[in-house]
């Protein structure tokens, strides 16, 4: 009987935020929604892409380069920061745990673009050796534990090693084939690296050569997962500079100014 | 009055409804948001053509900086990227300037001052789509061209659209919608405020990107002709897609104006409706 009372005043709030949102505003209608969601794109596109290329985007360019430990190191660190932010700002202003499927989403896009038209059609490069990497699933997961956690801290914790080992784990699917062994000139080299041969990348540092340092198969193949592991805490590192930039860089200056003095 | 004041000022929404044959609204596509698609139209009409451009030259005219080709075909286009968008910058920002200083300290409807800010999100939302291009569409093929090609001179054929068009206009498109703002959303952006912390990041990420362009050519002269994306030095162009987040502030500050417009409205229809059309607080 006690509850009831509580009970009330819960279905009476839920009524007023029922009101508020089928509320019939003058000048506020969807069209300021779909411009803001649509605009949006674009700039989170570009944030999550050159974030991505500048901090990681060798190790995601070439399937080759998708092999050697950096890559599910610093490929967890430099995704997951603009989902976060845009987690942050999407559960500030409505409570909405999609930021990081919105983000994952735009940079699918805007890297599938990317290569399809700035690799494959201008440079000649095939598809199947400069493919990006797809964050959407890992996002999902992120945005699903915020929600049901309603924590950063712990969403950090534990989305940051889950992220690691999901981008990891929903790329290795595409990536599998090639890294298969193929007899090549006397030698025994993965599908992806004979691409690196075939197709000449005159520019970049040491295409000459074939360097077997810091391969995911070394040491029997475990330095895969102690990669995974560092990449996990890399990837909560990687999570909290995200808060800073949609915490601080975002929200915090909303109605703030800078005053002369 | 204010209604006569600002029948005599270009493009406002209180110099009244055409006749179309129904009430126009500051928020239809036709009213608010026509910088909207204009803007971005140009941008993509601009993109194009510089994609173009490099899809038919790039090979054949641009891999020797020192040939006669490369001097006609690319340092031509550099230049002409430069006067146009020195053109265009002098235009726009002249004439949001002069027509500022008229409508400056005269009064406004409130649904004039929500078209406004549907201008500004327009503005804000053709710098979306110039930064998207800037950093992700073009870097893509300046990843996939230095790292396949050797480079002679910091112009080359994806530097000069990207670096020496697109980086610039992103800081022309940020500093005008300020400069928009600033003469006419006073609620916000007037001078007696301050600077806006929102647009202080977003001008200063289009600002610091372009001066991350003589470091980037420094480096590439100095350390490694070669390419390679994740290298210390261009680092320091991931500041700008974060110091761009400036941007959700814009969205967010504009949008609790919004809302105290909407408030300022009902207030004004509860007491009299006659105040409907008073001037904004």
């Amino acid at each position: 009987m006690a509850a009831a009372p509580q009970t009330v005043a819960e279905r009476q709030k839920r009524l007023e935020l029922r009101a508020l949102l089928n509320k019939r505003y003058k000048w506020i209608d969807r069209k300021w929604d779909l411009v803001f969601w649509i605009t949006a794109i674009f700039v989170v596109a570009g944030a999550a892409d050159i974030t991505k290329q500048l901090f990681a985007g060798d190790w995601d360019f070439w399937t080759d380069w998708k092999d050697p430990q950096w890559w599910p190191v610093i490929t967890a660190f430099a995704t997951i920061i603009i989902p976060s932010a845009l987690q942050y700002i999407q559960w500030a202003a409505w409570r909405f745990p999609t930021g990081a499927t919105y983000t994952a989403v735009c940079f699918f896009m805007a890297a599938w673009v990317g290569r399809y038209f700035q690799w494959h059609v201008a440079e000649s490069y095939p598809m199947n050796f400069v493919w990006p990497i797809s964050t959407v699933c890992a996002a999902i997961i992120l945005d699903w534990l915020l929600m049901k956690t309603k924590s950063f801290i712990l969403t950090s914790l534990i989305g940051g090693p889950i992220w690691a080992l999901l981008v990891w784990a929903f790329n290795y699917i595409p990536l599998a084939p090639f890294l298969q062994p193929a007899y090549f000139m006397n030698h025994v080299l993965t599908v992806a690296d004979i691409q690196g041969i075939v197709y000449i990348r005159s520019q970049t540092p040491e295409y000459l050569r074939l360097i077997e340092r810091g391969a995911l198969r070394s040491f029997l193949g475990e330095t895969q997962y102690v990669s995974l592991v560092f990449g996990g805490t890399m990837a909560v590192l990687g999570y909290w500079i995200g808060q800073f930039i949609g915490r601080y860089l975002a929200v915090w200056p909303i109605r703030r100014y800078l005053k002369t003095v | 009055m204010a209604q006569s004041q600002a029948a005599k000022l270009p493009r406002d929404f209180d110099s009244g409804p055409i006749a179309t044959g129904r009430e126009q609204h500051p928020t239809d596509w036709g009213v608010g948001w026509t910088s909207l698609f204009w803007g971005s139209a140009l941008v993509m009409a601009a993109n194009l053509f510089l994609w173009f451009w490099d899809y038919e030259f790039a090979f054949t005219k641009g891999l020797n900086s020192a040939s006669p080709e490369f001097t006609m075909y690319y340092r031509t286009l550099f230049w002409g990227e430069l006067i146009v968008l020195g053109a265009f910058t002098g235009i726009w920002y002249g004439w949001l300037i002069r027509t500022g200083r008229e409508i400056a300290n005269q009064p406004f409807s409130r649904a004039e001052e929500v078209r406004r800010i549907a201008v500004l999100w327009s503005i804000i939302g053709v710098t979306s789509l110039s930064i998207y291009i800037e950093a992700s569409f073009w870097p893509n093929w300046d990843g996939s061209w230095h790292q396949t090609l050797v480079r002679d001179t910091a112009l080359t054929p994806t530097h000069i659209p990207m670096f020496y068009f697109f980086f610039p206009l992103s800081v022309v498109l940020a500093l005008g919608a300020y400069i928009y703002g600033n003469s006419r959303i006073p609620a916000l952006y007037s001078r007696d405020k301050g600077f806006p912390w929102s647009f202080f990041l977003l001008i200063s990420a289009a600002v610091l990107e372009c001066m991350e362009v003589a470091f980037n050519e420094w480096g590439h002269s100095l350390w490694i002709s070669e390419e390679f994306f994740a290298v210390p030095f261009h680092w320091p162009f991931v500041a700008y897609g974060w110091l761009a987040s400036g941007m959700f502030a814009v969205w967010g500050e504009t949008i609790l104006r919004l809302f105290e417009i909407e408030k300022a409205e009902e207030v004004a229809n509860g007491v009299t409706p006659a105040e409907s059309q008073a001037v904004a607080d």
